[in-house]
C-alpha cells in the first residue's frame, strides 16, 4: 500500500485530465448522436415494444375497455391464415423479380454515369430523380402512363398495333408495380454504386489495363469484386422494402387515388403487407395485424441472416472488421 | 472500398431493418391532437366544412376549431393513440358499431335541451343515429346528420338512351330492379373495347354494396344477418342469395364498374364525363349532376323497387357524433349544435348537397332551375318512402362487408371461383369478423 500511495500522487493529476477528456468526447459524441437516438427510442423503439405487446392482445385500436390478452392466438391465427400465406407468396414473388433486376440496373446505370462523358451530372440528375418524387406523384404518374384509353405506353402500342387497347392494370397489374417499384428505387441504389465506384482506386484498374486486361475483363475481375460490399447492402436494403411495400400497390387500385379502408387491390397485388393493413385499418384488428408484422418481421431477418451467412463466400472486404 | 468494412454493413442493415420493420407500426402511432377547454377538434371533410362555416362556429361559440380532415384510418389513429377528436364525422354504417364500443357520447339530454334541434323537427334519417341498446331506430340519440338523401334514386343520361334508341325511363314510374337491368344492357356501350357508356353504376363502387343488398332484401322484410347479427346469411338464406346472385350478375354483365373493367374516377366524375347512363346517387348528387357536358340531360328518377313495396332511405346519413373521450363535452356540443342548426345548416339547405337535417329547413332547397324543379319533384315522392332505417351489424366496420366483396368479386369474375364460392368466401370472411367484433365487445 505504501508503494500505491507513493504513485498515486503522480498518476492522479493524469487520469483527472484524462477522464475529463474522456467525459467531454462521450458528451460530445451522445449529444451528436442524440437526434437519432431520441427520435428512435421514441418512434422506433418504443412503439416497436408497444406492437409485440399488442400483439399478444385483442386490442382493435378504438376502446380499451375491451382489452384483454390472448396469448399466442394471434400468432397461431396468423400462421393458419390463407390470404396471408397468398398474400406472403405474391410478395416473395415480387421481391424475386425486383430485387434482382433492380440491383441489375441500378448498377448499370452507376456505372454508365461513372464515365467520364458530356453532360454525366445531367444523367444522374434524371436517373435520380425518381426516387425524390413522393410515391403518390410516382403512382399517378404511372397510372396516367398505363392508362387504357389516354395512356402513352398504349399509344406507343398503337402505333404498331391500332387495335390494342390493353387494360394494364387489370390485366397485368403485378408487371406494372414491379417496374413501377424498380423505376422509383434506381436512382437511389444508382447513387449509393456509384459512390461505392468511387472508392475504388483508379491504379488497380490502371495497372489491369496496362496488363492487358480488357475493359470488361476489369469490370468483371477488379470493379465488381471490390463493389460486392456494396451489392451486398443494397440487396440487403432491397429485399426489405420489397417485402413491406404497402402503398404502391393500394395507391395503383382502380379508382380514386388514396390510401383507404375499404380500397381493395387486384387479387395479384394482394401483398402481405396490404393484408395486414387490411386486418388493421378495415377489420380494426390492430392485435392480430401487430402479430402479422411480426412475422414478417420475422422473414425478414430470416432473410437477412441467411445473406449475412452466403456473403462470407462472395462478399469480399478491403478491410476485415 | 477501404471506407466499409464488414461491421459498417451489418450495423447499417440492421438499423435499416429495424426502421423499416417500424414504419408500419408508427404508421398507426402517430400522435394526435388534443381536444380541450377552449378548442374544439373536429374531424369532417373539409368540402363539408369551409373555411366560413369554421370562422361562423367560433364567432357563435366563442371556442377555437381545429379541423382535422376526416379519414376511417386517421381517425382509428388517433383512437389507438387515446386522443380522439372531439367530434367526428360518421356514416350510418358506422353508427351501430361506434355506440357499441361505447365510442360515442348519448346526446339525448343533449337534444332534450337545444333550442335549436327539438326532436320534432329531426328529419327521420336522423333515426339512424339512435340506439337502445340492440337496435338502430330507437332509443337516445347519439349523433345527427348534417343532411341527408334518399339514396337509392336514379340519374339518367339521356344522350346515352337517344344514342341507343331507347326510351328515358320514367320519372312518376318507378322501374323494378329487372327492368333497370335490361335497360342497363341495352344502354351499356363500348367502341372497339373502349368504354362509350356503362349501363348501371351503382353503390359507390361498391362500397356501399351491402347497404344496397340490405334495402333490396328488406322489401321482403329480410336482412343480410341473423336476428343476433351473429353471421351473415346469404347461401342458407334463398332471398339473400337472389340479391347477391343480381347484384353479382350486373357485374357479371358487365354495365357496372368492376376490378376487372374499372374506371380511374368516382362515378359520380364518370356521370358528369358523360360515360354513365343510369347512375345510382342520393338527391345530393343533383348539386352537381349538370356538367358541361350533361346539362340539359340528365333526368333525375324515383328508386327502383325490388319486391313492389318501395323503400329508399338514405344508406349514408353522413353525420357528427361527439366522442365520448372527449375532454369537453359541453364546448363540443356548442361546435356540434350550431353546425346542426344555425347557420351553415341553413347554408347547406339552401346549396342543394342534401336534405337537410331539420324537417323546418325543408323549403330551402333549391327550386329556381328546371332541373331542380324536376328533382324537387321526385324528391318530394321519395321522402314519403324515406322513413326507414336499415340495420347495420355492430360487431363489424362499415368497410367490413365491402371490403370482401371487392375482395373476391375479380377472381369471380375472372372464372377463378364460382359463384358459390364467391359467396361461400364473403360469409366466411365476414362472419370471422363478426366473431372477432363478438370476442372484443362481448355479445
Amino acid at each position: 500500500m505504501a508503494g500505491a500511495t507513493h504513485v498515486f500522487p503522480q498518476a492522479w493529476p493524469r487520469s483527472a485530465a484524462w477522464r475529463r477528456r474522456g467525459f467531454r468526447r462521450a458528451l460530445t459524441f451522445y449529444l451528436l448522436i442524440s437526434p437519432w437516438l431520441i427520435g428512435f427510442v421514441l418512434l422506433g423503439a418504443i412503439p416497436l415494444a408497444g406492437a409485440f405487446v399488442m400483439s399478444f392482445t385483442n386490442y382493435d385500436g378504438l376502446n380499451l375497455d375491451y382489452l384483454s390478452f390472448v396469448g399466442a392466438d394471434n400468432y397461431t391465427r396468423a400462421l393458419g391464415d390463407a390470404d396471408a400465406q397468398y398474400a406472403l407468396g405474391r410478395t416473395l414473388l415480387l421481391m424475386a423479380f425486383v430485387v434482382p433486376v433492380g440491383l441489375a440496373l441500378q448498377l448499370a446505370l452507376a456505372l454508365m454515369v461513372n464515365q467520364k462523358i458530356q453532360f454525366s451530372n445531367f444523367f444522374r440528375t434524371i436517373f435520380y430523380l425518381p426516387y425524390v418524387i413522393p410515391v403518390v406523384a410516382s403512382v399517378w404518374i404511372w397510372k396516367i402512363f398505363v392508362d387504357p384509353t389516354g395512356g402513352l405506353l398504349n399509344a406507343l402500342i398503337g402505333t404498331v398495333l391500332p387495335e390494342a387497347n390493353i387494360r394494364w392494370l387489370v390485366e397485368y397489374p403485378t408487371a406494372v408495380l414491379a417496374l413501377l417499384t424498380v423505376w422509383a428505387a434506381a436512382g437511389g441504389g444508382m447513387v449509393v454504386f456509384l459512390a461505392g465506384l468511387q472508392g475504388i482506386p483508379a491504379e488497380y484498374r490502371e495497372a489491369a489495363m496496362i496488363d492487358g486486361a480488357s475493359r470488361t475483363q476489369v469490370t468483371r475481375y477488379i470493379t465488381l469484386p471490390l463493389l460486392t460490399p456494396v451489392i451486398f447492402f443494397n440487396l440487403v436494403t432491397g429485399i426489405i422494402v420489397a417485402l413491406q411495400i404497402l402503398v404502391q400497390p393500394m395507391l395503383l387500385s382502380p379508382g380514386i387515388l388514396g390510401l383507404n379502408p375499404g380500397t381493395v387491390p387486384p387479387r395479384d397485388n394482394y401483398l402481405y403487407a396490404v393484408h395486414a393493413y387490411i386486418e388493421i385499418f378495415t377489420k380494426q384488428l390492430f392485435g392480430y395485424g401487430s402479430a402479422l408484422l411480426w412475422v414478417l418481421f420475422a422473414v425478414v431477418l430470416g432473410l437477412t441472416v441467411l445473406l449475412f451467412k452466403t456473403s462470407r463466400r462472395w462478399v469480399f472486404y478491403g478491410v476485415e472488421p | 472500398m477501404s471506407g466499409i468494412s464488414r461491421r459498417k454493413v451489418l450495423i447499417g442493415a440492421g438499423a435499416i431493418a429495424a426502421t423499416a420493420a417500424a414504419a408500419p407500426i408508427l404508421a398507426a402511432c402517430q400522435p394526435a391532437k388534443t381536444g380541450g377547454s377552449g378548442k374544439v377538434v373536429v374531424m369532417t371533410d373539409p368540402n363539408e366544412f369551409n373555411d366560413d362555416d369554421r370562422k361562423t362556429l367560433e364567432a357563435a361559440t366563442k371556442l377555437k376549431i381545429e379541423v382535422v380532415a376526416s379519414n376511417l384510418t386517421t381517425l382509428y389513429a388517433m383512437w389507438a393513440a387515446g386522443n380522439p377528436p372531439d367530434v367526428f364525422r360518421v356514416q350510418a354504417a358506422g353508427v351501430p358499431q361506434y355506440i357499441s364500443r361505447k365510442m360515442v357520447k348519448n346526446l339525448q339530454p343533449y337534444f332534450a335541451n337545444s333550442k335549436l334541434l327539438k326532436p320534432d323537427d329531426l328529419a327521420p334519417a336522423n333515426n339512424f343515429y339512435k340506439w337502445d341498446g340492440k337496435t338502430i331506430g330507437t332509443g337516445d340519440l347519439y349523433g345527427m346528420v348534417k343532411d341527408w338523401s334518399p339514396d337509392f334514386t336514379l340519374y339518367a343520361y339521356t344522350k346515352a338512351f337517344d344514342d341507343a334508341g331507347v326510351k328515358v325511363p320514367s320519372d312518376t314510374t318507378p322501374l323494378t330492379y329487372d327492368e333497370l337491368r335490361d335497360v342497363a344492357k341495352k344502354v351499356n356501350k363500348k367502341d372497339a373495347g373502349k368504354r362509350v357508356y356503362w349501363g348501371f353504376v351503382h353503390s359507390n363502387n361498391d362500397g356501399w354494396i351491402d347497404r344496397t343488398a340490405m334495402n333490396m332484401l328488406a322489401e321482403k322484410n329480410q336482412t343480410l344477418y341473423s336476428a343476433d347479427f351473429s353471421k351473415l346469411v346469404i347461401s342458407g338464406n334463398p332471398e339473400a342469395t337472389k340479391v347477391i346472385r343480381y347484384l353479382y350478375d350486373l357485374a357479371a354483365d358487365g354495365v357496372n364498374q368492376t376490378p376487372i373493367d374499372p374506371s380511374p374516377n368516382w362515378m359520380g366524375a364518370d356521370f358528369n364525363e358523360g360515360q354513365i347512363a343510369l347512375l345510382q346517387y342520393g338527391y345530393w348528387f343533383s348539386a352537381m349532376a349538370e356538367s358541361d357536358k350533361t346539362k340539359g340531360k340528365t333526368v333525375f328518377l324515383p328508386a327502383p323497387t325490388w319486391a313492389g313495396v318501395r323503400r329508399d332511405p338514405t344508406m349514408t346519413a353522413t353525420g357528427w357524433v361527439i366522442s365520448s373521450q372527449t375532454k369537453d363535452a359541453d364546448a363540443a356540443w356548442a361546435v356540434f349544435e350550431q353546425y346542426m342548426g344555425g347557420k351553415p345548416a341553413q347554408d347547406r339547405a339552401k346549396s342543394g348537397w342534401g336534405v337537410p337535417g331539420l324537417k323546418s329547413l325543408y323549403p330551402q332547397m333549391p327550386q329556381e332551375s328546371a332541373f331542380q324543379k324536376q328533382v324537387q319533384k321526385v324528391l318530394q315522392g321519395e321522402l314519403g318512402k324515406s322513413d326507414f332505417i336499415l340495420q347495420f351489424n355492430p360487431y363489424i366496420g362499415e368497410e367490413t362487408f365491402a371490403t370482401s366483396w371487392k375482395k373476391n368479386l375479380e377472381p369471380a369474375l375472372k372464372g377463378s371461383i364460382s359463384f358459390d364460392k364467391f359467396v361461400q368466401n364473403i360469409e366466411s370472411e365476414v362472419n370471422t369478423a363478426i366473431a372477432d367484433g363478438k370476442r372484443i365487445i362481448g355479445g
